[in-house]
């Protein structure tokens, strides 16, 4: 396996998980924390997060996954945090006993 | 919550990836299972199949009966332990049992907090946290979450009762904007109000000039954003106005 065909299941995960409301962008942002994204995302995606809010007046959970897409995270964040996030979602709904 | 679509995402597209193989999947989902999940019209579909090819196998299997039906049709924590068993494997088997590292919104700053509720479940067991392997570096400086129960194994200063949360913005310097002594009712103190001394003297108001500046002061506490541009000299200003307010009334006694 690929690491772009792993990237490319978890952006697909997390693009699913969004949609079917296993887990809510303050949920993400649980795991993918201001710590982990700043470590990893780079410079310009920061400057973009901090613009849109600054835009907005506010920074959301939803605002930050805005820009920080189901894509940007697969593509930098460690696949362990989504990983992580995708778990604890399962394990909220009852399909995982971990 | 639709658990069973965000199944169905996860094995399609690991299949489809070439990340999980039918046989990844006939492992968790074995016949047995089929048999008691499986409705009677797809056994029949799969049947016909089998009987019909020349190879029975676990792609034959996933293939007929299709990937949606087995997460419509088998209990769902089953189809999890596939997608946690690829995840598992794609990662180098380095996966954390539980989350970690999770952020505390309620610590955070008050417009980063959730619409929703966050669960903050209590932290998981010394135990749990031994057994994982080589956990990956943070990336960054990690802020402990905040504990409820004392260690036992700690000094005696952690022995002693938690104390109440001290209000963050005492830790830190604060900034020439002001923005804080806006927000709040308290005075700025009067010694550095007497350093930072004007070049000029300031103006001496009347009477009248005096509700100007209150109605003034009223808009900028209303609208704090457009307040972002006054400087220090400018709000010394504004103190030693309200000195001669003081001395104003003064003279009139």
């Amino acid at each position: 396996m690929s690491q772009e065909q792993r990237q490319q299941w978890f952006q697909r995960m997390m693009e699913s998980g969004l949609e079917h409301n296993m887990f809510v962008p303050a949920d993400v942002l649980q795991h993918a924390t201001p710590d982990v994204l700043a470590s990893n995302l780079p410079p310009e995606l920061l400057s973009k997060v901090l613009a849109a809010s600054l835009a907005a007046g506010s920074m959301t959970p939803e605002r930050v996954l805005e820009t920080v897409t189901p894509e940007v995270l697969a593509k930098h964040l460690p696949h362990d945090v989504l990983w992580a996030c995708i778990a604890a979602a399962a394990a909220r709904a009852g399909v995982s006993t971990t | 919550m639709n658990v069973k679509n965000f199944l169905i995402d996860a094995l399609t597209s690991a299949l489809e990836l070439g990340l999980a193989t039918p046989d990844d999947v006939m492992k968790h989902v074995t016949p047995e299972i089929l048999g008691t999940s499986l409705p009677r019209p797809l056994w029949s579909r799969l049947l016909i199949a089998c009987l019909g090819a020349p190879k029975v196998d676990a792609q034959l299997v996933i293939e007929t009966v299709g990937v949606q039906n087995l997460c419509e049709h088998v209990p769902a924590p089953i189809i999890f332990t596939i997608v946690a068993s690829v995840a598992v494997r794609t990662l180098g088997g380095i996966v954390p049992d539980r989350p970690v590292r999770t952020f505390d919104s309620a610590a955070a700053a008050a417009p980063l907090r959730a619409t929703t509720p966050l669960n903050l479940s209590a932290p998981p067991p010394p135990e749990a946290r031994a057994e994982r392997s080589t956990p990956p570096p943070p990336p960054g400086p990690s802020i402990p979450t905040p504990s409820t129960t004392p260690d036992p194994d700690a000094d005696d200063a952690s022995k002693l009762p938690l104390r109440a949360r001290t209000p963050t913005g005492q830790r830190f310097r604060q900034t020439n904007t002001n923005i804080g002594r806006l927000a709040s009712s308290t005075r700025r103190p009067q010694a550095s109000a007497g350093a930072a001394e004007p070049s000029t003297p300031p103006k001496r108001r009347a009477e009248t000039e005096v509700e100007e500046v209150v109605e003034e002061g009223a808009k900028t506490s209303d609208d704090w954003r457009s307040s972002l541009a006054v400087e220090d000299d400018q709000l010394v200003d504004w103190s030693a106005s309200e000195e001669t307010q003081t001395s104003t009334e003064e003279r009139k006694r």
